[in-house]
């Protein structure tokens, strides 16, 4: 096995004469936390769903493990190991937290949920994997609560959840501290650490601070392409994504 | 969930429900009509209310049932078990092949294609009327014989009824609850995230369709065999809106709600149909205020009456515990 994780071949999606994403090669290292930074309009989230199949390559091609996945479904994406959270959050509100970690968890196996007699309980692997979550999210004491009446920071943690929650290979995390308080954010940094402990992580954030202080790998985006690919360190510093960026200062320790 | 929508409780209301009728209402007829549309109903609460899909297909599925009674009853005189079968399966089939075309668009697209397979089917029964017998029905549909005996009186055919009754509501309430039907409350409350955490949605909706085409066409068989004959209306789209109305009067949230909603509908149409001819006008008036007010329906009305009741009862309890 290579120790690439996800690779894409001149990547690019077309919205209708709009180059929402062209000629993009990224490879992610496996167990290793890579972030995509870019000015809004970047087509970071464009890329997301270009590698989850919500949106269709229009040209390119997509390899997880070196195993080409372009043309699968974005469920079958999720049984190949490629799992994502949403920059906006989607969640089942009216469920509670632990049943919307069930699903998640369900939803790697999700023919056994086409059998319209068998017990939620009889799975207990599934089970076991929305209590882990629930423990490592640090969220047992709202378990029962709905998804909707948790406050912005627990339903953040959550979406990120619901992504841990499907034993993916690949973690894709789409702004997982956008709009959250600082205490929230820190914990949040934690998470994504340890996540690239046994997943690899790719994510898009805009907080430089995580960003470099946590990524192994940062690739910079600007109108569709990629501008940059580096270790912090040197992203940091060159001057292309420093233009790229203009005023919003880069900055940020490095750990 | 609600205290009185656990699986427990809601087997005994059903339960409840056929013991009581023969006590409360004088005409067997009625009562019987009751629990098939008491079925057939709940089995479009499996798309409405735990799926989100607002379908106006379910009259094909009661007409198809109706029609196979009475065509495997009138010509072939085949066996009555062996005709609500024939129903059951070709009820899935259908709903199987109608809700893979319809389930492709989403929304007021997905209305629109069960209503236009509706008026298609309706149709293809009228055009069709060597085999269903067009305008006058297929007439002379038998009663079922238990052991020689024919159930040709009104309360014995009802405790006939009775029995698919009750194994179809625990039929629904196992599916309702089991991870299939968990999954489909997933995708009613948010379809783009089932299918992003690896759900196959498409498969999803289409089995729910399936089981739901299966019960209404074994409603459609039964009530043939109740009322004698296979008429053209059963497959109008007068019944697809009729059982519409009914698991929305009933509230969408639980299965004994749709009991609820067929029998306050066929209760009140029966009531008002003698009093003033133009009774459907009221029952207008009475969809109109369930969709202002009470958009929980009869059983919103009931789960907040007994939480009313219960916290009446927990007050004074409490006091006393203070003490």
């Amino acid at each position: 096995m290579s120790d690439i994780a996800l690779q894409t071949h001149g990547l690019g999606v077309r919205y209708g004469t709009f180059d929402a994403l062209s000629d993009v090669n990224l490879s992610v290292r496996c167990n290793s936390v890579h972030s995509i930074i870019g000015p809004n309009g970047a087509g970071k989230t464009t890329m997301f769903h270009a590698l989850t199949g919500t949106v269709a390559a229009s040209s390119g091609r997509i390899e997880l493990e070196g195993r080409d996945v372009t043309r699968a479904s974005d469920d079958d994406r999720v049984r190949l190991g490629i799992a994502r959270s949403f920059q906006v959050t989607s969640l089942f509100p009216e469920l509670s937290l632990r049943e919307n970690l069930r699903l998640a968890a369900q939803g790697r196996t999700p023919w056994q949920a086409l059998i319209p007699w068998r017990r939620a309980e009889a799975s207990k692997s599934v089970l076991d994997m929305a209590d882990a979550v629930i423990e490592r999210l640090s969220l047992g004491h709202v378990a029962t609560r709905a998804a909707g009446e948790l406050s912005h920071g627990q339903q953040r943690r959550l979406e990120v959840g619901m992504a841990i929650a499907a034993r993916p290979r690949v973690i894709l995390l789409d702004e997982p501290t956008s709009g959250m308080g600082i205490d929230d954010i820190e914990g949040m940094k934690t998470l994504i650490r340890d996540l690239g402990r046994d997943h690899t992580v790719l994510f898009i954030e805009h907080n430089m601070g995580i960003v470099m202080n946590i990524s192994d790998t940062i690739t910079v985006m600007r109108l569709g392409r990629t501008l940059v690919e580096g270790p912090p360190a040197e992203v940091r510093d060159n001057p292309e994504v420093k233009a790229a960026y203009l005023g919003n200062m880069i900055t940020g320790d490095i750990a | 969930m609600h205290i009185l929508d656990t699986a427990k409780v809601q087997i005994c209301l059903a339960l409840a429900t056929v013991l009581l009728l023969p006590f409360v209402l004088n005409s067997g007829i009625l009562a019987t009509e009751i629990l098939i549309y008491a079925m057939v109903v709940a089995a479009c609460n499996l798309l409405l209310g735990y799926t989100g899909l607002l379908s106006f297909g379910q009259g094909i599925f009661f007409g198809l049932g109706t029609y196979v009674a009475g065509v495997l009853t009138t010509r072939w005189a085949v066996p009555i078990p062996l005709v609500l079968l024939v129903a059951v399966v070709l009820g899935g089939l259908v709903a199987t092949a109608v809700g893979w075309f319809s389930i492709r668009r989403q929304g007021v697209y997905f209305v629109m294609l069960t209503l236009a397979f509706a008026q298609m089917f309706y149709f293809l029964a009228y055009t069709f009327s060597d085999i269903t017998g067009g305008d006058n029905g297929l007439l002379g549909v038998p009663r079922p014989q238990i052991m020689g005996h024919v159930l040709d009186g009104p309360w014995g055919y009802y405790s006939f009824v009775a029995i698919f009754f009750l194994v179809i509501f625990a039929v629904l309430l196992v599916v309702t609850r089991s991870t299939f039907g968990r999954t489909l409350l997933a995708i009613r409350e948010n379809e783009g995230r089932a299918a992003a955490i690896g759900f196959p949605v498409r498969l999803f909706k289409i089995e729910a369709f399936a089981i739901s085409g299966a019960i209404t066409a074994l409603g459609g068989a039964l009530h043939a065999l109740l009322i004698g004959i296979a008429p053209l209306e059963s497959i109008n789209y007068h019944t697809s809106e009729m059982i519409l109305v009914m698991t929305i009067i009933g509230g969408s949230t639980s299965l004994f709600g749709s009991v609820m909603g067929a029998g306050f509908y066929l209760l009140l149409s029966d009531t008002l149909s003698v009093i003033w001819p133009r009774w459907l006008l009221l029952l207008g008036l009475v969809l109109v205020t369930v969709a202002l007010f009470f958009q929980r329906g009869l059983w919103g009305l009931v789960e907040r009456g007994w939480d009313a009741f219960a916290e009446r009862r927990k007050g004074p309890q409490k006091e006393a515990g203070d003490v």
